[in-house]
C-alpha cells in the first residue's frame, strides 16, 4: 500500500484526537515520571491521585464555584497534600531499607485500593462528566471533520507543563537541587541539601501534576471509580518508553502511545491493544532507561 | 482445635515440640479437621476449596518473592494459562476423549488430561517469558512480568487466534463420571474440595521439597546477597530462570484447580489486579516464610467473608486491604506468621522452629506441610 493511499485514513481529526489522548497520557505520566527520577520511587497510587484530581474538580464545580479553571486549580493543590501526606506518612520511613523499592512499590499499591475505595464511598460508582470550560465549549471544523475545542486547548496545556517544567527543573534555585540529589543522594546530603524535605516536596509536585492532569482531562473522559486503574497501566507504559524520570521522554512516549490508540485501531485490529504493553517490554529489554534518559533532558 | 488440644497443658507444648512427634500428631489433626470438613455446609467447603486454591496461587508466587527476591506482577498470565489450558481441552476435546475411553470415565480423563495441556501451557510460556524477564531486576522486573501479564490480557479479550471466546471467557463443564453404575459429578462441592485439596497438598509438598533442596538454598542465598551469590560461582541468572519456570507451573495448577471451582476461565484472570491477590496474600501473610502465602491466602478469603456479611463493610472491603498491607510493610515485615510465632515464643518460651499453629490450624492442616516447616529463614531485613 503506497504512502497515498493511506493518508486519506487518516483524518485531521483522528490526529488532533490523538495528539489530545497523548497530551493526556503526558499529564497523567510526568508526575509519575518525575517522582520515580528524583525519588527512586515507582508510585503506583499516581493513577489513583489522577483520578482524585478530576473528582474534587467536579465537587468544587458543581458545590463551590462554577469556574473550571479556578476548580483545577484546587483539584491540583488538594491532591498535591493527599500526595504530600502520603510521602511523609508511608513512603519516607522505607527510604534506607535494602529492598526500598519494593517495599515502595506494594505501599503505594496499598494506596492505589485506599484512593479507590475511598472514592466509591464519597462520590458512589457511578460515571461524572465535566463540561468544558463555557469559553472553549464549542466545535471546530477542520479538514472536514469536527472536534471538540477543549482538545486543542489540553494539547497547548500539556505543552505549557512541560514547557514550564523543564524551566523549573533547570533555571531554578530549587530545580538544581533536585537535580543535584537526583544524580547523587548522599553528595547532595553532604552538601546541605534537606533530602527528606526536598522528597516531601518534588511529591508534592508530581502529585500536583497528578491532580492537574485529572483535572484538565475531566473533560476529555467520565469520571469512574476506575479510572484510576485503567490510566495507571497507560502512565507506566508512557514512563516505561519515555525513559523513567525523564520529562522529554514522558512527552514523547505519550504522544506515541496516544498516536497509536487514534490511529491503530484502522490499521491492525488483531491484538492491537497488546502493542503498547509490547513496546513497553522491548524497550525494558533492549533500552530500560528509555528512549530518553534521565532529569530534565 | 490445637487450642483445644494444648490448652490444658500449656508448659509442655514446647518439650513436645523439641520431642518432634507433635509433628506428625499435628499433621493427623489436620488430616481430620480436612475430612470434617467435608461434611460441613455446602458454602464452607467452597469458601475453604477457594482457600486453598489463592493459597497455592500465591505459594507460586512467593517461590519467586520470597526465596529470590523479585516481585511479579504479572503472575496472573499464568494462572490463567492453566485455566484457558483446562477450558480449551474441555470445550473442544471432550468428545474426543468419549469416543477414545467411552463415555463413562472420559469426564475424569479429560479434567486430567485438560489439567495437564494446561499446566504443560504455562511452562511453554514461562521458559521464553521468564528467560526474558529475569534479565532485569527489582523494579523493571516488576514492570517487565506487568507488561507480560498485560500482553496476555489483551491477546485474551481480543483473540485474535479464535481460541478464547474474548471478554466472556469459557465455561467449563466438568461433567459426571460413570463407572460401574455409579455417578458422581466432578464438579460436585465435596468431590471438588477432595480433589483439590489432594491436588494442592501434592503441589506444597513439592514445593517445600524444592525450597529445602540445594537448589533451594542457593536461592536463598542469592535472595540474601545475588552480587555475594555470584562471586561464589552461582550462576544467577539461570537459578532465577529455574525458579521463574517452577513458580509459574505452580500457579498453573492453581490456576486449573481455578477454572474448575469458578466454572470458567475468565479473561480477568490475567489481569494485574489478579497478580496483585498473590502479593497482598503473601505480604500479609509474611513473604519471609514458607507458609506465609498460605496464611496470608487464608487471611485474604476469611475476613473478605467476615467482612461481607456486613453488607455496607463489604462494599468497601478493598479499603481494609490497603491499610493493612501498607500496616504490614511499614510496620510488622514478617506479616501474620511472623506475628504467630512471636506470639507462640511468647506464651511457651523458647520453642523450636516448627510446627507453628494459628489460622491454619483452625482452618484445617492445609498448611501443614508448609507451617509444619519452619521460617524460610529471615532475609536479612531491614529493621
Amino acid at each position: 500500500m503506497s504512502l497515498s493511499s493511506l493518508v486519506p485514513l487518516i483524518g485531521v481529526s483522528d490526529v488532533v484526537v490523538g495528539l489530545s489522548l497523548g497530551s493526556r497520557l503526558f499529564l497523567i505520566a510526568v508526575g509519575l515520571s518525575l517522582i520515580f527520577g528524583v525519588l527512586g520511587v515507582l508510585n503506583f497510587a499516581h493513577g489513583g491521585l489522577y483520578m482524585l484530581g478530576a473528582y474534587v474538580t467536579l465537587a468544587v464545580v458543581t458545590g463551590v464555584i462554577d469556574n473550571f479553571w479556578i476548580a483545577a486549580l484546587a483539584g491540583a493543590l488538594a491532591v498535591g497534600v493527599v500526595g504530600a501526606a502520603i510521602e511523609f506518612a508511608a513512603i519516607r520511613p522505607l527510604y534506607d531499607r535494602i529492598d526500598a523499592d519494593l517495599d515502595q512499590l506494594i505501599v503505594t499499591f496499598g494506596f492505589v485500593l485506599i484512593i479507590h475505595e475511598t472514592v466509591r464511598f464519597v462520590w458512589g460508582s457511578g460515571s461524572y462528566s465535566v463540561d468544558p470550560p463555557a469559553l472553549f465549549d464549542f466545535s471546530v471544523s477542520l479538514g472536514g471533520s469536527t472536534f471538540g475545542a477543549y482538545r486543542l486547548v489540553v494539547i497547548g496545556l500539556a505543552v505549557a507543563v512541560l514547557a514550564g517544567l523543564w524551566l523549573f527543573i533547570t533555571r531554578t534555585y530549587f530545580g538544581s537541587l533536585v537535580r543535584g540529589t537526583s544524580s547523587d543522594r548522599e553528595m547532595a546530603s553532604m552538601l546541605g541539601v534537606d533530602v527528606p524535605r526536598l522528597y516531601t516536596a518534588v511529591f508534592f509536585l508530581g502529585s500536583v501534576l497528578a491532580g492537574l492532569g485529572g483535572a484538565l482531562s475531566a473533560p476529555l473522559q467520565s469520571t469512574s471509580p476506575a479510572l484510576g486503574d485503567q490510566v495507571i497501566i497507560d502512565a507506566f507504559i508512557v514512563v516505561v518508553i519515555g525513559g523513567l524520570g525523564s520529562m522529554t521522554g514522558a512527552f514523547v512516549g505519550a504522544m506515541l502511545i496516544g498516536m497509536m490508540q487514534s490511529l491503530g485501531p484502522q490499521f491492525i485490529s488483531a491484538g492491537s491493544i497488546a502493542i503498547p504493553f509490547l513496546a513497553m517490554v522491548i524497550v525494558l529489554l533492549f533500552r530500560p532507561e528509555g528512549l530518553f534518559g534521565g532529569i530534565g533532558e | 482445635m490445637s487450642a483445644t488440644d494444648t490448652g490444658g497443658r500449656v508448659r509442655k507444648f514446647g518439650s513436645a515440640v523439641a520431642d518432634g512427634w507433635t509433628r506428625e500428631r499435628f499433621g493427623l489433626l489436620g488430616a481430620l479437621g480436612l475430612v470434617l470438613l467435608a461434611f460441613g455446609p455446602s458454602f464452607q467447603i467452597y469458601l475453604f476449596t477457594d482457600f486453598l486454591v489463592v493459597a497455592l496461587f500465591a505459594l507460586g508466587f512467593n517461590l519467586l518473592y520470597g526465596y529470590t527476591g523479585l516481585l511479579s506482577f504479572g503472575h496472573g498470565l499464568f494462572y490463567a494459562g492453566g485455566a484457558y489450558g483446562l477450558a480449551i481441552v474441555l470445550r473442544d476435546l471432550g468428545p474426543v476423549f468419549a469416543d477414545v475411553v467411552g463415555s463413562g470415565v472420559a469426564p475424569l480423563v479429560t479434567f486430567v488430561v485438560g489439567g495437564l495441556v494446561g499446566l504443560a501451557l504455562v511452562v511453554a510460556v514461562a521458559v521464553p517469558v521468564g528467560w526474558l524477564s529475569v534479565r532485569l531486576e527489582e523494579i523493571y522486573f516488576a514492570l517487565i512480568t506487568l507488561a507480560f501479564g498485560m500482553i496476555g490480557y489483551s491477546l485474551i479479550i481480543q483473540d485474535p487466534a479464535g481460541l478464547t471466546n474474548g471478554t466472556d471467557g469459557i465455561i467449563v463443564l466438568l461433567g459426571s463420571v460413570d463407572v460401574g453404575g455409579e455417578s458422581f459429578r466432578i464438579g460436585a462441592r465435596q468431590t471438588y474440595y477432595a480433589l483439590t485439596v489432594v491436588v494442592v497438598l501434592a503441589a506444597i509438598y513439592g514445593v517445600w521439597r524444592v525450597v529445602n533442596s540445594p537448589f533451594g538454598t542457593v536461592c536463598k542465598a542469592i535472595r540474601e546477597s545475588p552480587d555475594r551469590a555470584a562471586a561464589l560461582g552461582i550462576d544467577v541468572r539461570h537459578h532465577r530462570w529455574m525458579t521463574f519456570i517452577i513458580s509459574a507451573a505452580i500457579v498453573g495448577i492453581a490456576g486449573v484447580l481455578r477454572a474448575g471451582l469458578a466454572s470458567v476461565a475468565s479473561p480477568g484472570l490475567t489481569h494485574w489486579s489478579t497478580s496483585a491477590v498473590a502479593v497482598i496474600a503473601t505480604v500479609i501473610g509474611g513473604a519471609t516464610y514458607f507458609s506465609g502465602p498460605i496464611v496470608g491466602a487464608f487471611i485474604f478469603l476469611y475476613i473478605r467473608w467476615g467482612i461481607s456479611r456486613f453488607p455496607t463493610l463489604d462494599a468497601y472491603w478493598e479499603l481494609f486491604f490497603g491499610a493493612l498491607l501498607i500496616g504490614v510493610v511499614l510496620y510488622f515485615k514478617a506479616g501474620a506468621v511472623g506475628g504467630l510465632l512471636l506470639l507462640r515464643d511468647r506464651l511457651f518460651g523458647e520453642g523450636r522452629a516448627g510446627g507453628d499453629d494459628g489460622p491454619t490450624q483452625g482452618g484445617g492442616g492445609a498448611a501443614e506441610p508448609g507451617s509444619s516447616g519452619d521460617r524460610a529463614d529471615d532475609r536479612g531485613d531491614d529493621s
